[in-house]
């Protein structure tokens, strides 16, 4: 067995290598891993609205959940202007949910502790924020890096300071998100390494550490999953809704 | 007939909505510590972002190793901001 606690995140090649102008494209565990998230996302949306019942059976009512619960989070963080980005953010939640959970089950691979892969979402969503305030208010989306009420000396400190601000949520966004992830992942490892070399008669205690911590794992896939959807919210809020 | 059939989706419904009910109440317990996760990476990210921001305007104008230095400190103003503003954020939730 594997002993390296880091050795669960390596990413090695399935099938033929491709190379498109120089770029590797080649279809690793780690995208075998996405599109089984995809999968059984769509899977589980396409049970869960089959049946259009007045009474919703299990899956339905499931499904169902998810709905509200998303929506009702754009509608509290980025009010009625915000509902028609619900398919991003529920797309969004639901992929990075699902990437989390897949990556629970045993001998899977979790994408979400892959830096890039955080990061990638991140910018993208920090980019198309952007766009979006710059679209809605022109260059006066320009004045939320100027807060009101401050005295003329000290306004370029404070830009400076704002605009950094503004720049580093991206980067808190996916580190966060990242961060979890992969420390998680290593600690369950450890515990899990710990139970083999103590063996039958020390086992033990590590043992119901990493039943416990399995339970935690799952808590923070979770939250971590509503954590990246909800700044998504509050992001596009500042976008929409100037001086809010 | 249906009267049986119909007590029987209520109970289900009603007994699944006190499930939610603890659930709630759990899920916020554990977000106690996803709070202290953001706050921490907030603070550290602006840090970060502002002495790289640094570092390249100081290969830029060639004035080592001043920029990195001020920028250093905004950047850390800017994590504070920013913790504030996640707090506020929190307190508001509650």
């Amino acid at each position: 067995m594997a002993s390296n606690p880091m050795q669960q995140f390596t990413v090695h090649k399935i099938g033929p290598e491709i190379k498109i102008a120089g770029i590797d494209l080649s279809f690793t565990n780690a995208s075998l891993f996405m599109v089984i998230s995809a999968s059984v996302i769509l899977l589980f949306l396409f049970l869960g609205s089959k049946e259009k019942k007045i009474i919703p059976n299990k899956i339905q009512l499931i499904a169902e959940m998810f709905y509200t619960f998303v929506a009702k989070m754009i509608s509290d963080t980025a009010g009625s202007k915000a509902k028609p980005y619900f398919p991003f953010i529920f797309s969004l939640f639901m992929f990075v949910l699902f990437c989390n959970m897949v990556g629970m089950l045993p001998y899977s691979f979790t994408v979400t502790s892959h830096i890039i892969v955080t990061l990638i979402m991140a910018l993208f969503i920090f980019i198309a924020v952007t766009i979006i305030g710059f679209l809605k208010h022109g260059f006066k989306y320009l004045s939320i890096f100027v807060p009101s009420g401050v005295p003329a000396v000290l306004l370029p400190l404070i830009t400076v300071i704002e605009i950094i601000s503004y720049l580093s949520r991206p980067v808190s966004l996916s580190v966060r998100l990242f961060a979890n992830m992969m420390a998680g992942h290593t600690m369950l490892k450890v515990f899990g390494g710990f139970v083999v070399s103590l063996g039958v008669l020390g086992g033990w205690l590590p043992l119901s550490f990493s039943v416990a911590l399995t339970g935690l794992e799952i808590l923070v896939a979770f939250l971590q999953a509503y954590v990246f959807a909800i700044l998504t919210c509050i992001y596009l809020n500042d976008a929409l809704n100037l001086h809010h | 007939m249906t009267i049986p059939e119909d007590f029987k989706t209520r109970l289900k419904i009603a007994k699944s909505k006190i499930k939610k009910e603890v659930q709630d109440l759990d899920e916020k317990k554990g977000s106690f510590m996803g709070n202290a996760f953001k706050l921490g990476t907030e603070l550290v990210a602006a840090v970060a972002v502002g002495t790289i921001i640094g570092f390249i305007l100081d290969s830029w104008f060639d004035t080592k190793p001043w920029l990195i230095i001020i920028f250093f400190f905004l950047g850390a103003a800017a994590g504070i901001l920013n913790v504030i503003r996640a707090a506020k954020r929190m307190q508001k939730e509650d």
